[in-house]
């Protein structure tokens, strides 16, 4: 048998109206039994991979749960992730993949916000639902990109809470404010200052220092002759940090540090020369992942700790990775749920009503002209060397 | 205030001569610049930190293994990195390649070691405050490399070799000394001189694959101020800017001192071309 172009052209073009028609049939059964397709945008390996390692086991634990429970009404949670290193241009690449070729319902991530700022106008032209524990302030815009929510506090809340723990916990007056040289560190240290300022606190000594500059005595002579009472600290460089320490502790100087998350890091604890160099370390930390004095946590969160025992892995993760991970994929599944649909539109309107829902990481407010939905409030200090199965001491003062 | 910068001054000041000293080594054999030199004291202290903390061999045998490691990299660096380039000297093209090598350097430490500090051992435990050993071994360590490198240049049949490649590359050529061997044993001693930086600055620098970049810029000046070839000169220099660099962090901060520091050298380099201690170069016209 010959085959003419018209032959094929004709049998191609029927196969494919077919394949159409019968596509279009299928639409509704599909879409009341297709899964929930959650984009994951991970940091799995790379520099800022350890986060992305820890939200991962949650997004997991929490894709299991709600399968093994049935689903949501029905539907499967089904978890695309995609590791972008923590390469905005990865990020990218896969952001658009997941919006036009996968067909996510909602994306969770990325969870750095040098990736996030790279994606979150891409995911807002495609109106596409997005969560993400990023803290910039600029990646939250509600006029602008009315598709993204954020989780976790923003840097101006963690800003409001170092603050506050100085003013009224610490009570100290004069504060010196420290960063590195990075333009995370001199953005953070200039909108410090200028809070304390407003505050009427007076900041005697404000410095960024280069993360590889070998000596800390020079900073720390000049914030302690400027009568210093209290260092806060704002960089995610571990061998500053450690080499602060140090010094203060060489100076005989029991000023307190208050501020960055990564002062709690492991990698301080193996930095400072003496394990007590790390001793009056505030670093911040969250209401719901914090022992009391009696080293209980809160309730809540001891539910979710004994769900999570033999089936994640605390020892190397931060409590807080793994439960706003939870949170994330609750949110989206919960938005299915109460809307009976995965359009966009219906979650994105499930998400703004949102009052008071009880997070295992927070208890988020959004609205439809406030996406940071994480209260200050239940952001704390920690004791920066007391970590104990990704969860650490309220500092004192509590 | 003074003995903290003095103390700290003089520190930084020999790891900085140190890759001065490893800048000049290479050079003299083969007239290039090999970017290289402060990735060599990166991994000086990462090694060591590998060798004595993670792997727990005792301190000598760490060192040992250290200067070997880097000596060997330095060799690597010499046939993949300078010798492809060594016939077109005036394009320059080994910046590029040595760029690229100290570049594949960091990388390759920055994903197989890691990219946050780690921990340099205590090596000796002696000193406090001041007079704690992170700030005299540094000091100490390159005064005897100093020492050392006067013995080998001017007493041992070898140094002269290399003394001979570096002042006339042709005559001695011509008078049959192995030319490339020599530049290969130059070569693994700048490994060996870097590793030792890198080494004897660990409790100051740690273990750190950022220190590559830091070291290269920082470790350029004083051969810059000293005169290109002269380790006399580059040990004057480092501890000079090392001095200098602290008193400008105690008196003007952090960011600031390094714009100090730059000024500074330019200064200095509108001054003095050749360097503070290089002889004006005599051209045939």
């Amino acid at each position: 048998m010959t085959i003419t172009r018209r032959a094929l052209a004709l049998g191609g073009t029927s196969l494919a109206a077919g394949a159409a028609f019968s596509t279009h049939l299928a639409t509704p059964a599909l879409a009341q039994n297709e899964p929930i397709r959650i984009g994951w945008l991970a940091a799995l390996t790379g520099p800022s991979s350890a986060p992305g390692i820890g939200f991962n086991r949650g997004v997991l634990f929490a894709a299991e749960a709600i399968n093994a429970a049935g689903g949501v009404k029905g539907r499967r949670v089904e978890i695309i992730t995609r590791d972008t290193q923590g390469d905005p241009t990865k990020a990218v690449n896969a952001t658009q993949e997941m919006i036009s070729q996968l067909r996510v319902h909602a994306i969770w991530g990325p969870t750095n916000s040098g990736e996030s700022l790279a994606v979150t106008a891409i995911m807002a032209r495609a109106k596409m639902p997005n969560i993400h524990p990023c803290v910039v302030d600029t990646l939250i815009d509600e006029r602008r990109y009315p598709n993204a929510f954020r989780l976790t506090p923003s840097n101006t809340q963690w800003d409001d809470a170092v603050r506050s723990y100085c003013l009224t916990r610490v009570n100290a007056k004069k504060v010196a404010v420290i960063g590195d040289t990075t333009g995370y560190g001199v953005s953070a240290v200039n909108a410090s200052v200028a809070a304390f300022q407003r505050d009427k606190a007076e900041v005697v000594y404000k410095a960024n220092i280069d993360a590889t500059q070998p000596d800390m005595t020079p900073d720390m002579l000049r914030a302690r002759n400027a009568g210093a009472e209290a260092i806060v600290f704002w960089s995610v460089s571990t061998g500053l940090i450690a080499r602060l320490l140090n010094t203060r502790a060489n100076m005989n100087w029991d000023v307190p540090f208050v501020g960055h998350p990564a002062m709690s890091s492991g990698e301080v604890g193996s930095l400072v020369e003496r394990p007590a160099n790390w001793e009056k370390v505030y670093a911040i930390g969250y209401k719901s992942c914090s022992y009391d004095a009696s080293g209980n946590l809160p309730p809540r969160t001891a539910e979710l700790v004994r769900r999570l025992a033999g089936k994640v892995n605390l020892q190397d993760s931060l409590l807080w990775w793994v439960s706003s991970a939870i949170d994330a994929v609750e949110l989206i599944a919960k938005a299915v749920e109460a809307s009976n649909s995965t359009a966009k539109e219906a979650i994105i309107e499930h998400w703004n009503g949102l009052k008071a829902y009880p997070g295992y990481y927070g208890t988020y407010t959004y609205s439809p002209t406030q996406h940071n939905g994480y209260p200050t409030e239940e952001v704390v200090m920690s004791a920066a060397n007391s970590a104990k199965n990704g969860a650490f001491a309220l500092a004192p003062g509590y | 205030m003074l003995a903290s910068i003095i103390a700290s001054g003089l520190a930084v000041g020999a790891v900085y001569a140190l890759i001065g000293i490893t800048y000049n080594t290479m050079f003299a054999t083969s007239r290039v610049m090999s970017f290289t030199a402060g990735q060599l004291g990166m991994l000086g202290g990462v090694f060591g930190s590998l060798f004595t903390l993670r792997l727990g061999l005792p301190i000598l045998p760490a060192l040992v293994l250290t200067l070997a490691c880097c000596a060997l990299i330095g060799v690597v660096t010499e046939i993949v990195a300078v010798r492809p380039v060594l016939k077109s000297l005036d394009q320059h093209l080994y910046v590029l390649t040595t760029l690229a090598v100290a570049l594949l350097i960091q990388h390759m430490t920055a994903m197989e070691w890691s990219t946050e500090p780690q921990p340099f051992p205590r090596l000796l435990d002696l000193g406090s405050g001041i007079w704690d050993e992170k700030y005299w071994l540094p000091v100490a360590v390159c005064i005897l490399t100093i020492l050392g490198l006067e013995y080998l240049y001017r007493r041992t049949l070898v140094g002269r070799a290399f003394v001979a490649i570096a002042e006339d590359n042709f005559a001695a050529r011509a008078l049959g000394l192995p030319e490339r061997n020599l530049r290969i044993a130059s070569y693994a001693l700048a490994g060996a001189i870097g590793a030792l930086a890198g080494f004897a600055g660990g409790q100051l620098l740690l273990a750190f694959f950022a220190n590559g970049p830091l070291l290269n810029f920082y470790g350029f000046i004083p051969v810059a101020l000293g005169g290109l070839g002269n380790n006399r000169g580059a040990v004057i220099g480092g501890f000079l800017l090392g001095l200098f660099q602290q008193a400008a962090n105690f008196l003007v901060g952090g960011i600031f001192s390094s714009v100090a520091v730059f000024t500074l050298f330019i200064i200095v380099l509108l001054a003095a071309p050749q360097g503070m201690f290089g002889a004006q170069a005599a051209r045939r016209v």
